[in-house]
């Protein structure tokens, strides 16, 4: 268990980039660093990244990392070869999902691409029924013959999903003995231990992208812990979740998928507590890095999280059911890549030069124009200051890329070239801070846009004026701003179990020894000392299939009890729906049970007076299409002053960042040093 | 941040109210599909959710749920007004409907409707259709499907009342209510989700108008329209004008047996306008296979012409349909409804075909052609004591496509969001074990690119009870190939009862069986599209290993040969084969 510490690292990997920021409580004092991703060796990253910064691992009681690596070997289908094992009569249960067809009039719509083919799945005779009593006793000889066909098949990973697993998960467990027995190098997921919830195609899928992607992240967070070790760190490693929460290595090497989105998160508990700490509880959380951008709204200083959402899409994608931040994602990063379609028209994105080559600008073998190329023949990114100047950028092979590769093909020049780029990118990130306000009837006018990634700033004032927000706030690290997030995130752990009854004919010890159970096994995830323990239960009306969680307290577990909360589900449907039904049967469905562990977190506000009097200096910048070079200002960020006043146009340059403010634009720096930026309309 | 001054409609208040109105009836429809108690409305997404105008138009519509509740409650608003006169509604009034003469659907679909007052007068309605689960007769779970022969025999008929007046419900109508259905509890509380959501809906409405006022409001609406109708018009434009033609027909109405229900379509393009003509399919009948609706060519004219844009009124101004009165899709009262859509995905698919050779990016194969694969089961539970039922709709087989195989096992052209019960969920509510939910090797019409696959489900029902396994009527006429492609396999409803030997293909409504019967719920497989010869042996043969297409069928329809021992194609023995044919 991690022990309370005066010195926090947060590494968050991108596709491009990797960042790194260090809290030192002692002295109130932040350490910063960004490396290349390295894709080939992802710890190598984060150790350079740790050099950098000047701080020690030694010293270090906790680090927190937040990854992309889930996320990316589904979307990149690289993960293991993975079999299935599924009760008899279900075999097809993971292809049919649940024949919906989310485009009603669209022709041509397309399912998921299953992650196990058909010739992977195999059944096996065994049946449980839904009270948990067995129909059918597990044939064993059965599963260690599929372990056999699995062997011939080569498969490095195996998920089991029998139906009514989550009522009584013995079958399962006996087959999960078996198949580690047969199979002892395979990675292997048990539905109930993944997902302990009713609904066997979602329950299947979750589990099967826990397996499928469980090889390579299992290995990825034990190579890190031991490297780690290595470098002198002794504390508590911590894995983001995609819950905003965090969890420990072990816990992660098992249950992968729960970091599905564990890079995006952290930026928007963040933006969640900037923008609360400045008066701005509406934000539209925005972040663009080297890959993609990302847009989540926050309301009332509360991001959203769901119970699940789908990989990949709604309409194609792959239900997980694990907890998960909102968040809206377009293939438009730093790194995207411009290009000319088969019928002459520009385009930018989705594909990303990444790290590796990268931008041609970066000089590491990049031949293909992108968005930061762009912003660097604008003169938005000056060459010889990127990243505080640690990497020179070569601004004439930008230059020279672009006019082979976008200008000269349309008969453009090289700057009308560069501001197509820039204005495609800015169009296109625009649609995903429009869908997560405008599209769910939210006027973006009544939000504030806080701007993170590398790349933010450098966007964020043209898509507030595209989208009339009237505020664009730039916070303190915006190119650490996950990690930020990070260092204020605490422990958390889910668990679920599905216990279908009637609340007035429920014996309720059934239902505490369940609580005593989960809170038995949240105590062996966190620390007991700092344990804090939430329950609910998802409750509904007779005839009624979606839930509502209704909190309850362990003391309510009892007989009497039990009807205090069958009223509090009433004013909870009541305050949802506008409508309750007191004389009706209520049912429970689910217990569940989410333990959480307060770590010890920064204050932002604590933050040394920067150096007096700002260094300012001047370069030729495009702002406007058609427009000469303004000899702009370029004032140095770790030397403005709270209260400073700077008027368009503009550039603020700081370490892993650049702030793009336009004529008309008014920037003034809050007392904790945010750049909060008037958006001339 | 609003402008008081603001009378002119500037671009970002228009993409705001564009986006907003939408969002309003999605809003509506979340919370109707959460709160609701049935799961006609929860997992089947039968029901709809739309803001409309006391003139008719439709202002917006939910996403997803059935697609055949296209735009067709405008009607039934006009035929509100027209009864209680245009100042006969009061704030707080909620209307109730199911009746046949206008709303022209099986009577399950209850719509409630409420005006929506701003400065005095009404704006709109805010309105929810919905799949009660029960409404008397003999409509419970689906609905009494083709088992009637007049409404009065279906269930209860509601003919524009008001079940609450100025905020004060109806009790009476509350009773009659409570005691002429089989699930009150249910069904009361889908009353009271769908006046929830209409609530709701109202809200949003008022709140649009307060913050841009109502000139900018309908000026953007119009906007809305013109540019919705514009989009139809730029895709219409590029198909080659003329009249194109295609035919199917139904096996029978369930009535008449073997007596097949001719379908035909008539589509006229000249310009950027289309005419879909359906007087060519039935007159109605007396099988309760009728309807009152355009919802067929309109639901065919949506996806090929804006399948990704919201509905709205302007999305059919440049289409018309004729349909002539005494039709069997435009049925005089009392002409039987309950079995309503079943004609619809035909005459969709029908409409399809017609324009096959005119659509340049070409148009898929048939596919199951048919609202379900439904599974219908109702009892008592013996340990409760209550009636149960089970139900759940499975998707069959699409058809192929110019470029790659149909999908399998989707729901049809009709339903959207429409997601099959998990079989977790059905046996925790109901006392029957799901043996079996699977694909169906061969069921797929063979083609260049094949069709999808259509699906079994084995039932076995541990109490007495009743099955309902009315067949979907398209056996003589299944999915059809196109371009060469084979049909797929018919769609079939087998029974089996204890000591009877054996599956034997049933046609029946409400049809007692004891207890361990079984049941099977098969649903057809799509069209193939193009000659199966020319398909790649390496995709037959992928096929075969994943067990959907068997060795023999490999070789009579793909004339591929496959060396059984180590799964290989025989390129040889392929070559001569398909020489031969």
């Amino acid at each position: 268990m991690g022990r309370e510490t005066d010195f926090s690292i947060a590494v968050d990997i991108g596709g491009t980039f990797t960042d790194l920021i260090a809290y030192d409580a002692g002295g109130a004092r932040f350490l910063h660093a960004k490396s290349l991703t390295t894709p080939h060796d992802l710890v190598e990253g984060i150790l350079d990244c740790v050099r950098r910064s000047g701080g020690q691992l030694a010293d270090a009681g906790e680090v927190v990392h937040g990854s992309t690596i889930a996320i990316n070997t589904v979307l990149e289908s690289r993960g293991s070869r993975t079999g299935l094992v599924v009760t008899r009569g279900t075999r097809d249960v993971y292809a049919i999902g649940r024949g919906n067809r989310p485009d009603a009039y669209n022709l041509f719509f397309r399912r998921p691409r299953p992650f196990v083919p058909r010739e992977l799945t195999f059944e096996v005779p065994e049946r449980t029924l839904a009270s948990g009593e067995i129909l059918e006793e597990l044939d064993e000889q059965a599963v260690i013959d599929v372990c056999t066909e699995l062997r011939e098949a080569n498969v490095d990973a195996v998920a089991v999903c029998f139906l009514h697993s989550y009522a009584n998960p013995e079958h399962e467990r006996r087959a999960g003995e078996l198949i580690r027995r047969e199979l002892p190098d395979a990675y292997v997921s048990l539905s109930h231990e993944i997902l302990r919830e009713y609904r066997e195609y979602e329950r299947t899928s979750t589990t099967v992208v826990n397996s499928y992607i469980g090889p390579i992240v299992s290995r990825y967070v034990d190579a890190l812990g031991g490297r780690l070790a290595a470098g002198g760190f002794g504390g508590q490693l911590w894995i983001m979740q995609s819950s905003g929460g965090v969890m420990a290595p072990s816990t992660a090497a098992r249950r992968p998928v729960a970091m599905m989105e564990s890079g995006p998160v952290g930026g928007i508990i963040a933006a969640a507590e900037i923008g609360r700490r400045l008066g701005f509880p509406n934000v539209i959380a925005f972040d663009m890095g080297g890959t993609t951008a990302k847009a989540s709204l926050i309301r009332d200083g509360t991001p959203t999280v769901a119970d699940g959402y789908h990989v990949g899409g709604y309409t194609e994608g792959h239900p997980v059911l694990s907890p998960v931040v909102d968040v809206v994602e377009v293939g438009t990063g730093g790194g995207s890549i411009a290009w000319i379609d088969e019928v002459g028209a520009l385009k930018v994105g989705p594909r990303s030069a990444g790290a590796d080559p990268g931008p041609i600008c970066y000089a590491r073998g990049g031949t293909e124009p992108t968005i930061t190329d762009a912003n660097v023949a604008l003169g938005r990114i000056r060459a010889h200051a990127f990243m505080g100047g640690e990497m020179a950028l070569d601004a004439d092979g930008a230059r020279a890329g672009i006019a082979a590769r976008v200008a000269q093909p349309l008969g453009l020049d090289e700057l009308a070239a560069a501001f197509g780029i820039v204005e495609i990118a800015t169009a296109k990130m625009s649609l995903a801070v429009r869908e997560v306000s405008v599209a769910k009837g939210y006027d973006p006018r009544d939000f504030v846009l806080l701007a993170s990634g590398g790349a933010g700033p450098l966007h964020a004032v043209a898509i507030a004026r595209e989208l009339h927000i009237p505020r664009v706030i730039v916070p303190r690290f915006p190119g650490h701003f996950s990690a930020v997030g990070m260092l204020l995130t605490d422990l958390r752990h889910d668990l679920v179990r599905t216990i279908y009854s009637r609340i007035d004919e429920v014996e309720p010890e059934r239902i505490h020894d369940a609580y005593r159970e989960m809170a038995a096994e949240l105590a062996t995830l966190i620390d007991p000392e700092r344990l804090r323990v939430e329950a609910f239960l998802d409750m509904r009306y007779a005839g009624q299939d979606f839930t509502l969680p209704v909190p309850v307290a362990e003391h309510e577990l009892v007989a009497g009890g039990l009807e205090v909360v069958r009223r509090r589900f009433d004013e909870v449907h009541q305050r949802r729906y506008g409508h309750h039904a007191a004389g009706e049967r209520a049912e429970i469905v689910n217990l569940r049970v989410t333990g959480l562990g307060r770590r010890a977190k920064p204050e932002l506000q604590d933050t040394p007076t920067p150096a007096n009097g700002a260094a300012l200096q001047r370069a030729p910048v495009y702002f406007a299409r058609g427009a000469a070079a303004v000899d702009a200002p370029v004032h140095a960020r770790d030397r403005l002053q709270a209260g400073a006043l700077i008027e368009g146009p503009a550039l603020i340059e700081e370490y892993a960042s650049t702030t793009v403010v336009f004529d008309g634009d008014t920037v003034t720096v809050a007392p904790t040093l945010e750049l909060l930026i008037d958006v001339h309309d | 941040m609003q402008s008081d001054t603001a009378t002119a409609l500037d671009p970002i208040t228009l993409e705001v109210i564009r986006n907003a109105l939408p969002a309003i009836s999605d809003e509506m429809s979340a919370d109707l599909r959460r709160a609701s108690y049935n799961m006609m409305i929860y997992e089947v997404g039968d029901f709809c959710c739309a803001l409309v105008a006391p003139d008719g138009d439709l202002i917006s519509q939910n996403v997803g749920g059935v697609s055949h509740f296209v735009a067709d409650l405008g009607v039934v608003v006009v035929d509100a007004i027209a009864q209680w006169g245009a100042d006969g509604f009061a704030e707080g009034d909620v209307l109730i409907t199911n009746h046949q003469r206008v709303a022209g659907q099986h009577l399950n679909n209850i719509v409630v409707a409420m005006p929506v007052f701003v400065d005095g007068r009404i704006v709109c309605f805010s309105m929810v259709r919905a799949h009660w689960i029960d409404v008397g007769g003999l409509s419970t779970g689906f609905g009494a499907t083709g088992s009637v022969s007049d409404p009065w025999m279906e269930g209860l008929q509601l003919d524009q009342l008001k079940i609450v007046e100025a905020g004060r419900p109806n009790e009476t109508l509350l009773k009659v209510l409570r005691a002429n259905i089989r699930f009150p509890d249910a069904s009361l509380g889908d009353l009271r989700s769908q006046i929830a959501a209409c609530q709701l809906g109202a809200r949003r409405v008022a709140e649009l108008y307060a913050r841009y006022g109502a000139a900018v409001v309908h000026d953007a609406i119009a906007q809305i329209f013109a540019e919705a109708e514009q989009r139809c018009r730029n895709v219409v434009e590029q198909i080659p004008d003329g009249v194109y033609e295609a035919s199917a027909f139904l096996d029978d109405d369930g009535r008449a047996k073997g007596e097949p229900i001719p379908i035909h379509a008539q589509v006229t393009v000249a310009g950027s306008d289309m005419t879909i003509d359906l007087s060519g399919c039935s007159p109605q009948r007396l099988g309760a296979v009728n309807s009152r609706t355009k919802a067929g060519a309109m639901v065919a004219y949506k996806c090929l012409t804006t399948p990704a844009e919201p509905v709205n009124a302007g999305s059919f101004r440049a289409l018309e349909v004729v349909i002539p009165e005494g039709n069997i899709m435009m049925a005089s009262f009392p002409a039987p409804m309950s079995g309503w859509s079943l004609p619809i995905p035909t005459v969709v698919d029908t409409i399809v075909a017609a324009l096959a050779p005119a659509l340049p990016a070409g148009v898929p194969a048939a596919h199951l052609g048919v609202l379900g694969g439904t599974i219908i089961f109702t009892g008592l539970h013996p340990r409760t004591g209550q009636r149960f039922i089970v139900q759940s709709i499975e998707g069959g087989g699409w058809g192929g496509r110019p470029h790659e195989d149909g999908p399998s096992a989707s729901v049809s052209v009709c339903q959207g969001d429409v997601r099959n019960a998990p079989i977790e969920t059905i046996e925790l509510r109901c006392p029957v074990v799901v043996e079996e939910r699977r694909l169906r090797p061969d069921s797929a019409g063979a083609g260049r690119h094949r069709g999808g696959l259509g699906v079994d489900v084995v039932v076995r029902n541990l109490v007495p009870g009743k099955w309902n396994l009315w067949q979907t009527r398209r056996r003589g006429c299944p999915p059809w190939g196109l371009g060469g492609g084979k049909p797929g396999e018919p769609a079939d409803y087998l029974l089996e009862t204890p000591g009877s030997g054996g599956f034997e293909s049933v046609d029946v409504t409400l049809h007692d069986v004891p207890a361990d019967s079984r049941a099977i719920i098969r649903t057809a497989g799509g069209g193939g599209w193009g000659d199966p010869l020319q398909r790649d042996p390496e995709l037959v043969l992928r096929d075969v290993r994943e067990g959907l297409v068997s060795l023999e069928a490999a070789a009579r329809e793909y004339g591929v040969v496959i060396d059984h021992s180590r799964l290989t194609v025989d390129h040889d023995g392929t070559a001569m084969l398909r020489a031969s044919r």
